[in-house]
């Protein structure tokens, strides 16, 4: 069967946007890829499919399934068509984000040290002090240029009617940009044609944007510091992307064994003896970084290293303690922030969040169970998530218990229905709810995002969770001009 | 200058590969020769499980008429610590501590290796008809992976502690599987024996063309120690793959200024000399076997002190 006649079998759902066809017609920025993808058959595109499979897999770009005691290794699925966004759409991301990012910053400078927006009341303190991820040990520490976030991957998701949301904001070890590059890469030699026709928006910069930042991080005006990506291992399940990295931006990728601390400073354990390493893109997260100071059963980390940062000897990126500011019940109040620090509207809105603290938002909620999504505040990756419209009956009985219990531990978000756009599933093109991770990199210059991000799809019928934990895939995603 | 973890998986990484490479090669050769059931020489398996599987008598003699079974245990099994599955998933593993420091083609190559002997079916492969195809397109990607390395791989430090790793196993390999075939005619040097006898364990070493170009003297026995000990120009002798080592090693040390570069580098330098300035004529008639032990036990300690003093780092 022709791509044609399977694309003319395309139908999107009633009542959700999709982002190629509306009420029967292609919109202009899909135009040429459906126009290319008519020309094409069903068998020449499962080739495809295979050929981007097999790209994934020799690359090692896989994850470890285990069944009879044996790891097999699996690719993240990857749907071939791409996801298009058009320059105008972006031009409204970008600055929403920026506008965003400048903010958490602020909002991070001032909660580790003036502390005046909670002594001015815009957040509650409690609400700060009672989020396990408010860092007391990095109160008072100065960092380069006041930036504590210099990446973040704000999750962003468009609703019915094509509205752009900020989901969350992921702002401590944000990971799945090596899947945004490689996704472009497998692409273009997948569907070398479309590139052709197609004004896409470069991505392949993020490693020397980055490696750019963290050069100028370190701590004193030197020719070639020394920087160093640090991973948990080979076991961590993003440590593809942590080599990923390192390569792209030659840095040494070094684990917490290949480090040690003394009179305050890092050094790394190298064939000639130690060397002194300058700023650090850790992938690890706090609560492992310095056993001394946080969990002390921790293997990963380095013994002494908060000490090397408070003295200003190190720079650790992301900034430790940024958690209280992802956290999922501070998240409601950034517009407020935004207002506060910026005396600006926010551009881009937040989907509306319950506190359930107030018993009238809490008893709202129980009488609405099943419109709303209920998250854990200080999980990610769909973990802890309750969809109310999905889950059985006792699974919501729990989700109430375990709301009295902690109420601060939880927020209530109405269900957005995802936007969706075509997938190349089972020889069919299907309609499937994708999200858009863009990838923002913060720098003395300002915030660079590259255009377009990780395209998260949740390949299951009819599933609005495109956690890769969860059954996700991910999509190549063209800004276009 | 580079990580000490990063040299010592690199090191292993080479090690380990090396060692595949001399696994399938004596598993090529002795699948080959045992069809030649006719003749007297037609091998079992028994040396090869005795060096590449840790067996006790009694499984060693259920396996060595076993074709099958003998390639499962050899190339598929992972209780064997040293078939080729654990040894390429050993090596993988080394290389994925060491991604960044490994061109990304040498990587994808070494993917494909572990992603062919992984699969489900290896075993059913190895067990049919279709068997030797399989060793033949196992050993072809071990050869391309040291070929993709020696083209890709940069002529930094990376590279030398690679075949360092390589050099060091592949010495190791020879004087093994060569003093168990001299075990086997009691060491004794002057009792004729005809080349054919030693053809099984100069196709393992790849050495059997090159012994019928260079030497045809009557006393074949003392040719094929001579090759596998002494000759420069044979790639899988002791002699051959120390000088290798000799080279990696003295430019790991110029660009090192460790305290105890001196002493590491002397007793390399005894080691190599003790095979260097000797020949078959110097060796006792009784003293084969332990000028093999000796040299094999000496290269052992090298390997260890070489790894107390760069790989430290835990």
């Amino acid at each position: 069967m022709s791509a044609e006649t399977i694309l003319h079998h395309y139908e999107s759902k009633d009542g959700f946007w999709d982002e190629m066809s509306a009420e029967k017609t292609i919109r202009p920025q899909y135009a040429k890829v459906y126009d290319l993808l008519q020309q094409m058959d069903v068998g020449s595109l499962q080739q495809k499919e295979k050929l981007a499979n097999e790209l994934f897999l020799n690359q090692g770009i896989t994850f470890t399934v285990y069944s009879d005691n044996a790891g097999i290794e699996r690719i993240f699925p990857f749907d071939i068509i791409p996801r298009i966004i058009t320059a105008a759409e972006w031009d409204h991301v970008e600055r929403g984000i920026k506008q965003r990012l400048r903010t958490l910053n602020l909002f991070l400078k001032d909660v580790y040290s003036a502390q005046a927006i909670l002594k001015d009341q815009i957040i509650p303190a409690s609400l700060v002090a009672s989020c396990p991820h408010f860092t007391r040990e990095v109160y008072g520490i100065t960092v380069p240029y006041d930036i504590y976030v210099h990446i973040a991957g704000i999750d962003i998701i468009r609703g019915d009617n094509g509205t752009f949301y900020v989901l969350e904001d992921n702002l401590r070890t944000p990971s799945g940009v090596s899947y945004m590059l490689e996704n472009r890469e497998v692409t273009k030699r997948i569907f070398p044609d479309m590139f052709t026709s197609n004004r896409i928006r470069l991505v392949s910069n993020y490693p020397l944007i980055l490696h750019q930042i963290l050069l100028s991080l370190a701590p004193a005006q030197m020719a070639r510091p020394t920087v160093v990506l640090l991973t948990p291992g080979i076991y961590n399940s993003a440590y593809y992307e942590h080599t990923f990295l390192a390569r792209q931006m030659g840095i040494a990728l070094v684990e917490g064994r290949d480090l040690v601390v003394d009179k305050n400073k890092v050094y790394m354990k190298t064939t000639n003896g130690l060397e002194q390493v300058h700023v650090i893109y850790r992938r690890i997260d706090d609560d492992f970084l310095d056993p001394l100071v946080f969990r002390p059963e921790s293997a990963l980390g380095v013994p002494g290293i908060m000490g090397a940062y408070r003295k200003g000897n190190v720079a650790i990126v992301n900034a430790v303690g940024n958690g209280v500011a992802d956290d999922k019940a501070i998240y409601a109040h950034v517009p407020a922030m935004i207002r506060y620090y910026l005396n600006e509207e926010p551009i881009l809105a937040n989907v509306p969040t319950y506190n359930l603290r107030n018993p009238d938002e809490r008893k709202f909620v129980f009488d609405h169970l099943d419109q709303v999504v209920i998250k854990r505040t200080n999980e990610s990756g769909g973990y802890g998530m309750v969809m109310g419209n999905k889950a059985r009956d006792e699974e919501l009985q729990r989700a109430k218990n375990d709301i009295h219990n902690d109420p601060r531990g939880f927020i209530a978000q109405p269900i957005i229905k995802l936007s969706t756009v075509p997938c190349f599933i089972d020889g069919k093109f299907q309609p499937r709810h994708v999200d858009l991770r863009p990838y923002a990199l913060c720098g003395p210059d300002g915030v660079q995002i590259v255009p377009g991000g990780l395209t998260r799809v949740a390949l299951r019928e009819g599933s609005l969770v495109v956690n890769s934990s969860q059954g996700g895939g991910s999509k190549d995603t063209w800004v276009v001009d | 200058m580079m990580l000490s973890r990063i040299a010592d998986s690199l090191f292993w990484l080479n090690r380990y590969m090396e060692r595949a490479d001399g696994l399938l090669r004596v598993v090529r050769t002795n699948y080959i020769m045992s069809l030649d059931k006719g003749s007297d020489n037609a091998p079992t398996w028994r040396q090869a499980l005795t060096v590449f599987a840790r067996l006790d008598e009694t499984e060693c003699a259920r396996l060595e008429h076993d074709t099958p079974l003998a390639l499962k245990t050899l190339l598929a099994e992972t209780d064997n610590v040293n078939s080729l599955r654990v040894i390429v998933t050993k090596a993988r593993e080394n290389a994925r501590g060491a991604q960044d420091h490994i061109s990304k083609e040498v990587w994808e190559q070494l993917n494909q290796m572990y992603h062919f002997v992984n699969q489900p079916k290896l075993a059913e492969l190895l067990s049919g008809a279709g068997a030797l195809e399989s060793i033949d397109r196992l050993m072809r990607q071990s050869m391309l992976f040291n070929g993709i390395a020696e083209a890709t791989m940069p002529r930094a430090l990376g590279w030398r502690f690679l075949n360092l790793g390589r050099y060091i196993e592949r010495s190791l390999i020879t004087i093994e599987m060569s003093d168990r075939q001299f075990a086997a005619i009691g060491y004794n040097l002057e009792e004729p024996r005809e080349i054919l006898q030693w053809k099984y364990l100069l196709l393992s070493l790849s050495g059997y063309e090159l012994h019928l170009k260079m030497y045809r003297t009557s006393n074949a026995s003392r040719d094929v120690l001579h090759q596998v000990l002494f000759d420069p120009s044979f790639t899988r002798s002791v002699i051959y793959a120390l000088g290798r080592v000799d080279r990696y090693f003295t430019d790991v040390l110029a660009e090192s200024n460790r305290v105890d570069n001196v002493s590491l580098s002397r007793y390399f330098k005894s080691l190599y000399s003790s095979v260097r300035y000797t020949d078959v004529d110097i060796i006792p008639h009784n003293g084969i076997q332990a000028f093999f032990s000796d040299v094999k036990g000496r290269i052992l300690e090298f390997g260890k002190r070489l790894s107390q003093s760069f790989f430290s780092y835990s």
